[in-house]
């Protein structure tokens, strides 16, 4: 079963849109819980998106792609 | 000795200007660089560093100033270029990277140069204080009239070239003023980690010249702490340090976090703003009314969306432009 | 086969100055916005947590003061890794780099080292002008005494900095802003690289053969190569095979790797985001030919840039900085000449 790696609702505090700027693990890697696995900017601000399962990961969202808070970036299974 | 009147609307209309400039600005330089902030994108690339709050210490000197006086500054420039009589539409332009700017789109926000009014400006801490120096020393040889000031922030105190250009100034007795705009902050480190001694203004000691510290960020008080530095400098008097406690409203640069500043410290800031605070006490005194301070934020307003629109309207210059003015 | 991650240059930069830091207690670290911000490029986010501020020091604006600082402690015994904050500043302290730290050990005849690091950004492209955007590599490399490196990505990021820290020489580590992946200047994706978890060096003065091909050698280093490595895969389809070499390092030169791959291909460009004249890319140019001219099959070219202050405005500054496009273009040209 899937599990996906979504930005997290508390992250940063207005409703400001983000890109993700880097991906820290290649696609179909093996992850582990609190794993880092990419960064995303707000503004100038960067901000860490560790991984909350255990498993391969599929990434979903590229670099430079424009997320917000809850959006899912990756999937675990 | 107090501003008269006029001079207070003065003051208080360049610091309309600067601050509605500013709020423009940051709002226009975020164009183009949402969601992705990147700092090449939209009508206004590059650094962009905002001087509210700091608009007193350029009203408050400036006020004595003719356009024959010289004045350099550091990277948080516009209200005192603003104060000292900058073309609003070429700044503007310059700092969009227009043809029609101040160099033609070669300096940008950093380096604005308009030498009909003798002012400049560069990003390298302290870059500027030995050409104040300079500019003074100029004046007394040809016996031309006309004095120079040197605007820092608080962190080029501890630069070589502040020591150099203070001893200088003072050894050759020149018409130089040293103007310290302290807002406690040197991007992310405090001044009092910085900083061996509480105020900068003691500094002058050790360089034989009068230090004076002004406590309170308004443009009055300035006005008057500063009258007798400029009148000893128009007098042959020789140079004096200055240290004006201010605040930066606006982060260092535009998309600064400020994560390093204390909780309630930028609150506390926004509370004392220097600009509510000086129409409050200029309506209070009857100085102006109601009505006509609203013609006064009108009339202002105006002069900057000129320039906006004149910024926007104007040609880009053609890249190969970037070869000419290296040499005269 | 040892666990690796994928990092940024600025991420692998921490790394290295950590790992070293807990290996050495006499490495430490100092610059202006250093510690609790963990750099303006990102470069030390971590180590005044991990280590704190005896070792992770903010300065005041002083670098004639504490770059002066860094090279008294090198020569008793610390390791200093230090932090120009944009290379475009040695202005200000350049006495106390080139004039003393470079030439100590010679003047000590040998008996003294100088294991110091001096780590500055360089690069433009995002309209910082003309005092905040420069690469000034051969101002570096042009005076004796002091090794320089650039690494384009992580992985070589990481092994330079651990070689710099390592060397009793001292080190220029000069990092690009465009490819610190902080986001906010644009990310160049292949500037991200797999690092191994391990400490590990890089050798310095070994250059790396990125892409190997027959007709074109481009030489580069920083963001050029990345320029170059696109430029290579666009020429691919109308069958120009280009080789990409990434120097890593300007100091020392590694000539014999060049020279042998001009000896293959006949042609040479260097890309060199430095001005055009008095530096790195005539400096290479003049290595190949001298060693051997009749190597070439046709004049070597260099995509530069102009020996022009950095303007501010964009049209200016994109006409003014070498890019892929002009790389395509320039070995089009190459290929067409007898």
């Amino acid at each position: 079963m899937t599990k996906a790696i979504t930005i997290p609702m508390d992250l940063w505090e207005e409703d400001e849109e983000a890109v993700l700027t880097a991906w820290l693990v290649d696609n179909n890697s093996e992850v582990s819980t609190g794993q880092l696995l990419a960064e995303v900017m707000v503004e100038k601000i960067s901000y860490e998106i560790h991984s909350t399962y255990d498993g391969t990961i599929s990434i979903t969202c590229q670099e430079d792609d424009v997320v917000n808070k809850g959006s899912i970036i990756a999937e675990v299974s | 000795m107090l501003p008269t009147n006029s001079q207070r609307i003065w003051m208080y209309r360049n610091m309309l200007i600067s601050r509605y400039m500013e709020e423009r600005i940051e709002a226009i330089y975020m164009e183009g660089k949402k969601p992705v902030f990147n700092m090449a994108n939209g009508p206004i690339p590059g650094e962009m560093h905002l001087s509210n709050g700091q608009e007193p210490c350029a009203v408050g000197v400036c006020a004595h100033l003719n356009a024959e006086d010289i004045i350099t500054a550091t990277h948080r420039p516009h209200h005192i270029a603003v104060a000292k009589g900058v073309n609003l539409d070429k700044m503007m332009a310059e700092i969009f990277g227009k043809k029609t700017g101040l160099s033609g789109g070669r300096g940008g926000h950093m380096h604005l140069f308009d030498s009909d009014v003798n002012f400049s400006c560069s990003g390298i801490i302290a870059q500027g204080m030995g050409p104040a120096v300079g500019a003074a020393l100029s004046r007394k040889m040809q016996n031309k009239s006309g004095i120079a000031i040197s605007y820092i922030g608080e962190g080029a105190a501890n630069q070589g070239a502040f020591h150099e250009s203070l001893n200088l100034a003072s050894v050759w007795n020149l018409p130089v003023i040293f103007i310290i705009e302290d807002n406690d902050w040197g991007i992310s480190v405090a001044k009092s980690a910085s900083t061996s001694v509480t105020k900068n203004s003691d500094r002058a000691a050790a360089y034989n010249m009068p230090g004076i510290h002004i406590e309170h960020n308004c443009p009055d008080k300035i006005f008057s702490a500063t009258k007798e530095a400029i009148d000893r400098a128009r007098n042959g008097g020789g140079p004096t340090l200055i240290e004006i406690q201010t605040s930066r409203l606006a982060g260092h640069f535009m998309g600064d976090a400020e994560a390093y500043r204390p909780e309630g410290e930028k609150e506390q800031l926004i509370q004392e703003d220097p600009l509510p605070t000086y129409r409050q006490k200029l309506l209070s005194e009857n100085i102006i009314t109601y009505d006509e301070d609203l013609s006064l934020v009108q009339e202002t307003q105006q002069l900057i969306e000129k320039a906006i629109t004149f910024a926007r309207e104007s040609e880009y210059p053609e890249p190969e432009e970037a070869m000419l003015h290296v040499f005269a | 086969m040892s666990a690796t991650k994928k990092l940024t240059i600025a991420r692998a930069m921490a790394e290295s100055l950590a790992q070293e830091m807990r290996a050495d207690p006499n490495v430490f670290v100092m610059g202006e916005d250093i510690a609790q911000l963990g750099g303006v490029f990102g470069n030390t986010r971590g180590l005044l947590k991990e280590f704190g501020e005896e070792r992770v020091r903010d300065t005041p604006i002083s670098e004639t003061a504490f770059i002066g600082a860094g090279v008294g402690a090198a020569m008793d015994g610390m390791r200093p890794v230090v932090e120009l904050m944009f290379v475009d500043f040695f202005g200000v302290c350049f006495d106390a780099i080139y004039n003393s730290m470079a030439k100590n050990i010679y003047f000590s005849g040998g008996h003294s080292t100088v294991p110091m690091v001096i780590m500055a950004s360089t690069g433009g492209g995002y309209s910082d002008a003309g005092q905040h955007s420069q690469c000034l590599y051969g101002t570096f490399a042009h005076l004796p005494g002091m090794k320089v490196v650039a690494p384009s990505n992580a992985y070589d990021a990481k092994g330079l900095m651990t070689a710099a820290i390592r060397d009793n020489s001292p080190v220029i580590y000069l990092f690009h802003k465009g490819l610190q992946g902080m986001g906010w200047l644009g990310t160049e994706p292949a500037a991200i690289s797999q690092v191994p978890e391990e400490n590990y060096e890089l050798e310095i003065g070994k250059a790396k053969t990125v892409v190997e091909g027959q007709d074109i050698t481009i030489v580069s280093i920083g963001i050029g190569v990345h320029h170059a490595l696109k430029a290579a895969q666009e020429l691919e389809k109308d069958n120009i095979n280009v080789e990409v070499i990434d120097l890593r390092s300007l100091v020392p030169l590694d000539r014999d790797h060049i020279i042998s791959s001009v000896k293959k291909t006949g042609r040479l460009l260097v890309v060199d985001e430095d001005y055009h004249s008095f530096g790195v890319s005539g400096e290479i140019i003049a290595s190949v030919t001298e060693h051997d001219h009749h190597m070439l099959k046709t004049p070597p070219c260099r995509i530069t840039f102009p020996d022009i202050p950095i303007p501010f405005s964009r049209p200016m500054e994109e006409w003014a900085l070498p890019s892929t496009e002009n790389i395509i273009n320039t070995c089009s040209k190459m290929m067409e000449s007898k």
